[in-house]
């Protein structure tokens, strides 16, 4: 124990020697700050004592809800999922390299520590960098809701772990590179690398989510005006034809109408399908590959996922009056139009979302975690100093 | 047979499957003693104190440190260590790294203040105990690494080149703190580019070449072979059969030395006053002035080079250890 407190003590000292860890601090200060300045009450939005003309009210959203959602979707994500974490990058990507050192590391080698146990306990205390930050900022943020929002919520402080696994996913692929290359530049620069392409799946997969729900919606629509139409044609059928020359042409012109119109709608249906198919398929390749990956956007998003819910959150109003869009069908001669409704997409696949399990989202990221960790480990007690 | 501070026997080290660091080193070092571990520079010393202190990994290894097989962690905390140009944290202080590596070692949090107090004074740096790491001098972070060494009150410390950028006042001062190390009944292992500090502290010492050990023993014992009388004379030398028989006898050499070659040096390979006198004896009676009669034995510095030599070391390595051992030695005259 005695150990593992002086590996922490000292990095400790090594982020209060750090500009960057007191530069963090204070915008995380800062952005805390500016959240207790923006007012909302049931006539709008203010910063101090001026008024903002958003049209965002407590008609719409609770103050509670609003004051979280700030923290979630500028405290959190842009925050400390991105700002806070790129300064923390640049201050830790350093700790390995430079532990490695010729000279340095000698000393720590020969005391009576296991390599394996003081890997693991270096890798550990450089995740105070992260959970110092978020601990100081969720502290904040729970006073300003609690005050400005007439809400006390514990669950602020989820936030704590959730930003330190995700930093930690991060970090990992950072040791493995700084414990190769030595090089707190390469570790670095190959870290937001990696990073970008987790972003990039992860968009990815999102964007497709969102293309398969509108597929599926488009189909399950598709079935049900088939369905509807086949029956109203089935009862014009049953009918009795009415008397007159006029009236059995009309009738018959409507229903050859409604026939073709069928038709369409069943070629729609195929085509639909057939779409559906090939975006499900990319959709779960990208969930396959995401599974062997960290899972960044969805760790953090697990944040929302408890703080908020679905309930509380605002009403979608992207589309039209209705809140939905007409999109027509881009079908050659087939221009009958197949109703989105993009408000019930996108609850959809925020429903989606929030369905996955915290063992996949969190649990798989760990794997991956674990697996990097332990090659870093392993080069790390193999190799000679 | 007590048993001793460090056994090794046969220890091989090859890196990446190719570069013989060490080629079966065997050695004895017992408690209590100062033991010198002499080499050119990639001879294989570093690595063994490395092996020593689980730095490095052997090839093969059979042996013991302080009674347990080389590895174990609880003799590591009775081990202190100072690396070749050790690197401690720049933001921390000079106490902070002691208690730092202290902590590391074990060492209790009340021990740890006593002890830093203590080595401190003795590196003569409690004046900068305060002072981060980055605003010391060479020597000083030296001191520094030295008294991090210490702290756990260790039974065995591995000095790999103490003196290496410390001042001429501050090498004297380590090498006094070595023979108070030897005194309190401390194992010292230095390893040590300065001949000089070798053969004024060492009791034995190790030559290594090549990643091997190839002389071991006190400097007496190294140097008995080459243990000479020098008689140096002016003025005519005994003439004559009895002369010549007892420079046959004594299978001794004459060489005129001086500007001018004057002088007569007579070399007489024995260790025994009673051998020369004989010689004094002819050289007075035939009226020759003798100038100075002195015992004298080979150098660690030319038993250093001649051990290399020997192995056939040449090269950039051993100018270098020339080249220092010329600023650092001592002479070969006692």
């Amino acid at each position: 124990m005695t150990q593992t407190w002086a590996l922490f003590v000292e990095s400790y000292r090594h982020l209060n020697a750090k500009k960057l860890f007191w530069i963090a601090l204070v915008i995380s200060g800062l952005i805390v700050a500016a959240f207790a300045m923006v007012g909302i009450d049931e006539e709008g939005l203010s910063i101090l004592v001026w008024r903002l003309p958003i049209p965002v009210s407590t008609a719409i959203l609770s103050a509670d809800v609003f004051y979280k959602l700030m923290f979630l979707n500028l405290g959190v994500t842009f925050w400390l999922a991105w700002g806070a974490t790129i300064l923390a990058l640049v201050s830790t990507a350093g700790v390995m390299p430079e532990f490695l050192a010729g000279g340095a590391v000698d000393v720590t080698l020969a005391k009576p520590i296991s390599r394996l146990r003081l890997f693991l306990t270096k890798y550990a205390a450089a995740m105070l960098f992260v959970g110092l930050q978020v601990g100081v900022f969720s502290t904040a943020s729970f006073l300003v809701i609690g005050l400005r929002g007439g809400s006390w919520e514990p669950s602020v402080f989820l936030s704590v772990p959730i930003v330190v696994v995700f930093f930690s996913y991060l970090y990992s692929v950072c040791t493995l590179l700084g414990v190769v290359t030595r090089s707190t530049v390469a570790a670095l620069l190959l870290t937001m690398l990696v990073w970008l392409g987790l972003f990039a799946v992860n968009s990815t997969e999102a964007i497709l989510l969102m293309v398969r729900t509108q597929a599926e919606q488009s189909v399950q629509w598709l079935e049900g005006d088939i369905a509807s139409r086949e029956q109203a044609l089935a009862a014009a059928e049953d009918e009795e034809p009415k008397e007159g020359i006029l009236n059995t042409l009309k009738s018959g012109m409507n229903s050859n109408k409604k026939e073709a119109e069928l038709a369409t709608r069943k070629t729609q249906l195929e085509d639909a399908r057939k779409e559906l198919r090939t975006i499900s398929i990319w959709q779960n390749s990208f969930v396959g590959v995401k599974t062997a990956l960290p899972k960044t956007s969805e760790t953090i998003g697990l944040l929302e996922r408890w703080m908020v819910d679905m309930a509380d959150l605002p009403a979608f109003n992207d589309g039209g009056d209705d809140g939905s869009t007409r999109v027509r069908y881009d079908g050659g001669d087939r221009e009958l139009p197949i109703p989105q409704d993009n408000e019930a997409v996108e609850r959809a696949v925020i429903e989606k979302s929030r369905a996955r399990s915290v063992g996949w989202i969190v649990g798989t990221s760990l794997i991956f975690e674990a697996f990097v960790v332990g090659l870093a480990a392993w080069i790390f007690c193999r190799r000679d100093f | 047979m007590t048993a001793a501070a460090i056994d090794l026997t046969n220890v091989e080290k090859t890196y990446r499957g190719r570069i013989r660091a060490l080629r079966g080193v065997s050695m004895r070092v017992e408690k209590g003693e100062v033991f010198g571990l002499l080499g050119p520079n990639g001879a294989g010393k570093s690595t063994l104190v490395k092996i020593l202190t689980t730095v490095v990994r052997p090839t093969r290894i059979s042996g013991t440190l302080l009674g347990a097989p080389v590895g174990d962690k609880a003799a590591l905390a009775r081990v202190g260590y100072l690396p070749e140009n050790p690197r401690f944290p720049e933001y921390l202080t000079g106490g902070q790294v002691l208690d730092l590596f202290a902590a590391m070692a074990k060492v209790g949090r009340a021990d740890r203040k006593r002890r830093a107090a203590e080595t401190l004074d003795l590196v003569g740096m409690t004046s900068w105990a305060s002072t981060r790491i980055g605003r010391y001098s060479k020597g000083m972070r030296q001191r520094i690494g030295l008294a991090q060494a210490l702290m756990n009150d260790p039974e065995i410390v591995f000095l790999d080149e103490p003196t290496d950028g410390v001042d001429p006042v501050g090498r004297r001062e380590i090498r006094e703190m070595l023979i108070r190390m030897r005194d309190e009944g401390r194992t010292v292992l230095l390893n040590s580019h300065l001949l000089s500090e070798a053969e004024t502290v060492c009791g034995r010492v190790a030559i290594m070449v090549k990643g091997q050990v190839v002389r071991l023993g006190t400097l007496d014992d190294l140097t008995r072979h080459s243990r000479r009388y020098e008689i140096e004379a002016s003025g005519a030398l005994p003439a004559g059969d009895g002369w010549r028989t007892l420079i046959q006898q004594l299978n001794a050499e004459v060489r005129a030395v001086g500007e001018d070659r004057d002088r007569s040096l007579i070399v007489a390979p024995t260790d025994e006053a009673a051998a020369v006198q004989p010689l004094l004896d002819a050289l007075r009676a035939s009226r020759a002035t003798i100038r100075s009669v002195r015992p004298v034995r080979a150098s660690l510095e030319e038993l250093f080079i001649e051990s290399v030599q020997s192995m056939g070391e040449e090269g950039a390595g051993v100018g270098g250890q020339k080249g220092r051992a010329k600023h650092g030695g001592k002479g070969g005259a006692l």
